[in-house]
């Protein structure tokens, strides 16, 4: 009997992959998975490109670093030259008609910025280049809270709500039901499908990610950070988040597909409590896939990533679950769902007038 | 595999009824189809395809209970063993040819490549299709769609084969074939199932007929079975004789004969009787005292009279 199943899911994956992967109506979920590479590339070019500029900085000016501490406040332009020397870039602006002075020094690493108003020193900013753990941060937030909760979500909603809605709208599902084969077995290779596409395109998509953010560091820090610090282990993680987001948001938009006549309202649903997550109470988080996918995220970004402070104050915290409960716990409510989705399955009926 | 079952027996509803919402699709529905050619007749929204679907599983009954040669529909892993559909629906899962629709179907039933390719071609040749079978479906005309499906209905050679319009779309060359198909799978035990609207075809084609209105059973049975039944419209039967007017004057002495009318050529009679029975008797006596008759039949025991005479009251009297 598993044989006769193995080999009627492999028929469905079959008949189900060649859709999923090469249909036109499906390219939507490519320019999804490629939108966060992008931006990370963006990202690196960027750094790159100031990066050159700091050099070009730091060759027109020589200035020794730990004589910028002796820089105080009240400081007239004339002092600062004297002690640092000529800068190496000057920018003047008008603001609430008061004259802005910005003397740019660098030392090809940091950019210092000496601010004066009025001829005199208010501040000094510095701007260091780009760093691993920066940059860590950042991917996480990103991840956590566009990546997952947005790119994977949507794909996934593109991929597995069609798996049998789009079939009865194209009037076509009959095919599977007419067909010597358990319902429920249709409903396995469908997923599988599903899982297999989704996973691909959304791991790679992660893999290149993690390959764009880093393209601005030389090759010896990637090294390092790889196969010396977390960096394998990072990666590995993410690679495992992004599965274990599609397989739980995968069976759920199933199941909405095969329960819901216009599943659009209950996806938009479960959209909305996975994005208020980070502003719930402590027991009602973990009644979502998105916490238990945080707390496999091998980095914590901050509750309320980039959310305007008023808002970042209803942020609300709650213990990570341990790795083992929240992938066995994943794993858990994507078969129970899959079970109730495949018990009504076996109750569908083919009327396709009325869908 | 699932063929082992369901070898035996006949396909029966148990008071099958099926609403959709508040909608009737057919109603308190008790039949017992033996192996045969089968047709379902009715006007549109009778219930045959309701019916069809009932009996596939793709509908759920609201009440009683279906049995297709002792498999519940409810359990398409057997009962698709040894039932095939070719469904009204004209639509296929998208990018495939008429070939690999085929064979996919056979592959989902677990046959391995080689058996389901060659079953695949043997069923695309059945229905003459083998030059298109590489073209993707999208681009059949509506014959060639129907073909498939036909191709892909009967490929795993079922015991049971459920045909909802079947010879819609095809040319006549291959519905004489088609026609001759059915007829081979009936004679050797097998349940044809089938709807139609040329009702010429089903009477040709049928060894028995449902006839259905409104989502109820109008009647069943052989055709001349239920012709005789019909006690509402008396009985036409056209005998060929070379005295048709002595005949007539003949048979109008008797009280069962409603109507008797010359034939056109006035080589005929045909006449109306309430009790066929006692006409035929009355006719080996004619011929006995100078009438030569050439032949007698009845004129009006077919599909299309029954119909019109069950059926085509009922649609008048809405």
């Amino acid at each position: 009997m598993i044989s006769l199943w193995s080999r009627q899911i492999l028929a469905v994956l079959r008949l189900e992959m060649r859709k999923t992967f090469f249909a036109r109506r499906g390219l939507w979920i490519y320019l999804l998975a490629l939108a966060p590479v992008v931006l990370f590339a963006a990202h690196s070019i960027d750094v790159m490109q100031q990066r050159a500029q700091r050099q070009q900085r730091a060759a027109a000016c020589s200035f020794s670093p730990e004589r910028m501490a002796e820089i105080k406040p009240g400081m007239t332009r004339e002092q600062v030259i004297a002690m640092l020397g000529q800068p190496a870039h000057r920018d003047m602006r008008r603001r609430r008609r008061e004259a802005h002075e910005f003397l740019w020094y660098s030392d090809a690493q940091t950019d210092f910025i000496i601010h004066l108003t009025g001829g005199e020193v208010t501040g000094i900013n510095r701007r260091e280049s780009s760093n691993l753990s920066e940059d860590s941060l950042v991917f996480a937030g990103v991840f956590q809270f566009f990546y997952l909760r947005l790119a994977v979500f949507f794909g996934c909603l593109g991929v597995f709500m069609n798996l049998f809605r789009g079939e009865l709208l194209d009037k076509s599902l009959h095919f599977y039901f007419l067909a010597p084969v358990r319902r429920e077995v249709v409903l396995a290779g469908k997923f599988l499908a599903g899982l297999i596409a989704t996973v691909l395109i959304f791991s790679l998509s992660t893999v290149l990610q993690l390959w764009a953010l880093s393209w601005h560091f030389d090759s010896n820090s990637i090294q390092q950070y790889l196969w010396q610090g977390n960096g394998a282990h990072h990666v590995a993680a993410y690679i495992g988040v992004t599965a274990l987001a599609c397989i739980g948001y995968g069976s759920v938009l199933l199941a909405a597909g095969i329960f819901f006549r216009n599943p659009i309202v209950p996806a938009a649903l479960v959209l909305i409590w996975e994005s208020a997550n980070w502003i719930l109470p402590a027991a009602l988080k973990k009644i979502s896939i998105i916490f238990y996918l945080q707390s496999l995220s091998p980095i914590v970004a901050p509750a309320g990533y980039n959310v305007p402070p008023p808002l970042a104050l209803l942020a609300s915290t709650a213990a990570a679950t341990p790795a083992y409960l929240a992938i066995t716990g994943l794993l858990l409510m994507s078969l129970v769902v899959l079970t109730i989705a495949a018990l009504k399955l076996r109750r569908l009926e083919i009327n396709y007038s009325t869908d | 595999m699932p063929e082992s079952t369901g070898q035996s027996g006949v396909i029966v509803f148990d008071n099958v009824s099926k609403f959709y919402g508040d909608v009737l699709g057919v109603n308190r529905v008790n039949l017992s189809i033996p192996p045969g050619v089968t047709s379902l007749v009715g006007p549109n929204g009778s219930g045959k395809t309701t019916l069809m679907n009932l009996m596939t599983g793709l509908v759920q009954p609201t009440a009683g209970r279906i049995s297709v040669r002792g498999v519940a529909p409810s359990q398409p892993e057997l009962l698709f063993g040894f039932t095939g559909y070719c469904t009204q629906f004209d639509s296929f899962p998208k990018g495939l040819t008429g070939f690999q629709y085929v064979y996919s179907w056979l592959r989902l039933s677990g046959r391995p490549h080689a058996e389901a390719e060659s079953m695949a071609w043997a069923a695309i040749d059945t229905v003459n299709l083998r030059e298109a079978a590489v073209r993707k479906v999208a681009a059949y005309s509506k014959g060639m769609r129907q073909r498939i499906k036909l191709a892909q209905s009967i490929a795993h050679n079922p015991s049971v084969l459920v045909l909802d319009e079947p010879l819609n779309g095809l040319d006549p060359l291959v519905r004489a074939e088609t026609i001759a198909l059915f007829r081979e799978q009936a004679r050797a035990g097998r349940h044809v199932i089938l709807s139609s609207h040329v009702l010429q075809e089903v009477d040709a084609i049928s060894d028995q007929v449902v006839l259905l209105a409104g989502g109820y059973v109008v009647a069943e049975g052989q055709i001349r079975g239920v012709r005789s039944e019909i006690q509402d419209h008396p009985m036409q039967i056209l005998i060929r004789c070379d005295k048709p007017g002595a005949l007539a004057a003949r048979v109008f002495q008797q009280d069962h004969v409603v109507e008797a009318r010359i034939h056109a050529d006035r080589r005929g009679l045909l006449i109306k009787t309430r009790d066929p029975e006692q006409f035929y008797l009355l006719l080996n006596q004619i011929a006995l005292n100078g009438i030569e008759i050439e032949s007698v039949a009845p004129a009006d025991d077919d599909v299309n009279s029954v119909y019109e005479y069950l059926i085509g009251s009922e649609e008048a009297t809405k």
